[in-house]
């Protein structure tokens, strides 16, 4: 046999297979393709720089925040992205939509991983941890099931950094820990409040969750041994810890607190009046906090707390009516901010020269026929944009 | 707990009758429509052209990927990748030109920048440990042996080869997508196909 011929007999493994997953994709991407443009004038290339200068310092300077908010309370974003092209960083965003749950590379491609409600990254972006109904299981970023584990009223599975080897998830009101493996599933508290726990990066096996009472709690997840406990100031929805482990935050709607991995309080922001704290989040380094506040229209802010007294100024880097969202680029640089109310998410730059860049049709992108919404409106939730492989999971 | 994709479901049992009753009326198979009409359908909007588009040059791009990477996941996500960077740029391309090598130039330049990049990952410590692992293996006839003859080449050989073979590509072709002078791409045919010959006839029986 010669050469030529055993290539072209060659069969690479799986064809069919891959064939109708692809399928998938390529059509979706079809149905959202940009749309053949015409040739603009000379006249208004030369205008549009003018218009983005003039948008910047309208949006953007304190005099002009009335005029931008209204503008973008109004329309959105102006001039956002018909669909999702690429992401401003490296990458890959968790989504999970009406569709199941998706990931998006930084090339903007997207890959359906299965019809999942909720989801998670693994430390460094090797396996999903993903949940729906009754059922938590881990994936590939390929969506190959790896294991399954059937529990009552799953969600907010987390990884522990930096190794994955713990997996702390909900069920129902019971904290439950499971190895990365899929063995050695046990409840560890009941009573428990309906957010995700967090892990204590680099600890042996430290768990911060909120039980049913409102009281912070950090505890040995192996052991079961608590460490330490502090009252909340309300329901919390929200809880953080900073990269290297040292610190944990808290939010509540009426403040965002800062511990030390002892739990003493060592920093607390609290809210505006008539201006709750709807979420927050931590940077990967932890030295900025970002949180989205206000009642009917809502503000994102971006703090600096780095140091102590940087974190009473706070930066306004968009206003809009409805925004839901925050999660951070791995490289800590952009903000991604999903605005279901005008169906949009809108990357901020948050390190040096501000940038924005929005991409609507989001809800339709990730939405598919026969699939139960993850969000009571059905705008995909943002379950968080991870490092593949290069860092760590935001 | 369970563990895998879970047990087969059972098949329906078939209880309908596939004799026909009479003569069967006479049908006409609609005629194939070629590339050009696939490609014009597709850009004015047809899904179903789309689709007959992807249907005929998925398997080639996937085992071209393949075949330059070795690694079935990472091939799924290239060819998967090329087609739809091919679907953005459906409004713009020349239909006086040949799909195939429109999209195996995609293929192949993104199989050896994945190639590149796993490489640079290795030498700084950041490749994962993990490997994915097919379900079902390569099959054909020696494909064991081309694999471990194309291992022996360098990811721009083994586009060469593959874009020569798989794609059928003429030399003037893959130096235009591949952007390389004539005279190299002849030069790693050659070396390529040398390594080949000299797998496959070890592995023939005596």
């Amino acid at each position: 046999m010669n050469a030529q011929r055993a290539l072209s007999s060659f069969r690479a493994p799986e064809e069919a297979a891959t064939q109708d997953r692809t399928w998938t994709v390529v059509r979706d991407a079809y149905r959202l393709r940009e749309p053949v443009r015409r040739r603009r004038s000379h006249r208004r290339l030369l205008l549009a720089p003018a218009i983005a200068i003039l948008l910047a310092v309208v949006t953007l300077s304190p005099a002009g925040a009335t005029v931008g908010r209204w503008i973008r309370h109004a329309l959105g974003v102006p001039h956002a992205a018909p669909a999702l092209f690429r992401l401003p960083a490296w990458g890959s965003v968790l989504v999970s939509g009406a569709g199941g749950t998706w990931t998006v590379a930084s090339d903007g491609s997207t890959r359906r991983l299965g019809p999942w409600h909720q989801a998670s990254w693994s430390p460094h972006g090797l396996f999903v941890a993903v949940t729906r109904k009754d059922e938590l299981a881990a994936v590939d970023p390929h969506g190959t099931l790896h294991w399954a584990l059937a529990r009552p009223a799953v969600r907010d599975p987390r990884w522990y950094v930096p190794t994955g080897y713990r997996v702390a998830y909900l069920s129902a009101h019971t904290l439950r820990v499971v190895a990365g493996d899929g063995t050695g599933d046990h409840a560890l508290a009941t009573g428990i409040a309906p957010i995700a726990p967090a892990w204590q990066p680099g600890s042996s096996y430290r768990l911060a969750y909120v039980t049913g009472k409102g009281r912070l709690v950090v505890r040995n997840a192996d052991s079961k041994r608590i460490i330490w406990t502090a009252p909340l100031s309300g329901p919390a929805h929200e809880l953080a810890w900073s990269s290297d482990g040292r610190e944990l935050l808290a939010v509540t709607p009426t403040r965002a607190s800062l511990y030390d991995a002892g739990g003493h309080p060592i920093a607390t922001i609290p809210a505006s009046p008539g201006a709750p704290i709807r979420t927050a989040s931590l940077a990967p380094d932890g030295k900025m906090l970002a949180m989205i506040r206000g009642a009917a229209n809502q503000d994102v802010v971006v703090w600096n707390v780095g140091s102590p007294t940087a974190t009473s100024q706070p930066r306004r880097v968009l206003s809009g009516a409805g925004l839901r969202q925050l999660a951070w680029s791995p490289d800590g640089r952009w903000l991604l901010v999903s605005w279901p109310a005008a169906d949009q998410w809108v990357f901020v730059r948050v390190a040096g020269m501000p940038r924005i860049a929005a991409v609507s049709r989001i809800a339709r992108q990730f939405s598919a026929r026969g699939a139960q919404p993850s969000a009571p409106d059905g705008f995909p939730s943002l379950d968080g944009w991870c490092c593949t492989t290069t860092g760590t999971a935001s | 707990m369970h563990r895998g994709p879970g047990a087969p479901l059972p098949l329906p049992s078939v209880t309908d009758s596939l004799v026909a009753s009479g003569p069967l009326p006479r049908t006409r198979r609609p005629r194939a429509r070629s590339e050009r009409a696939l490609i014009r359908g597709a850009i004015a909007g047809s899904e179903t052209d789309l689709e007959t588009l992807f249907r005929e040059h998925w398997p080639r791009a996937y085992r071209a990927a393949f075949l330059i990477v070795h690694d079935h996941a990472a091939a799924e996500d290239i060819a998967q990748e090329a087609f739809v960077q091919a679907i953005r740029r459906l409004d713009r391309f020349d239909r006086r030109r040949r799909f195939a090598p429109w999209l195996g130039a995609i293929v192949a330049n993104r199989a050896i920048d994945w190639l590149r990049a796993r490489t640079a990952r290795r030498e700084s410590g950041q490749e994962p440990s993990e490997s994915a692992v097919a379900a079902d293996p390569p099959a054909g006839a020696y494909s064991e042996e081309v694999l471990i003859a194309l291992a022996e080449l360098s990811p721009e050989h083994r586009a060469v080869v593959v874009m020569r073979y798989v794609f059928e590509y003429t030399p003037g072709e893959i130096a235009q997508a591949l952007d390389l002078p004539r005279g190299t791409v002849n030069s790693r045919l050659r070396r390529g196909l040398d390594v080949l010959e000299s797998r496959l006839e070890k592995a023939q029986p005596a």
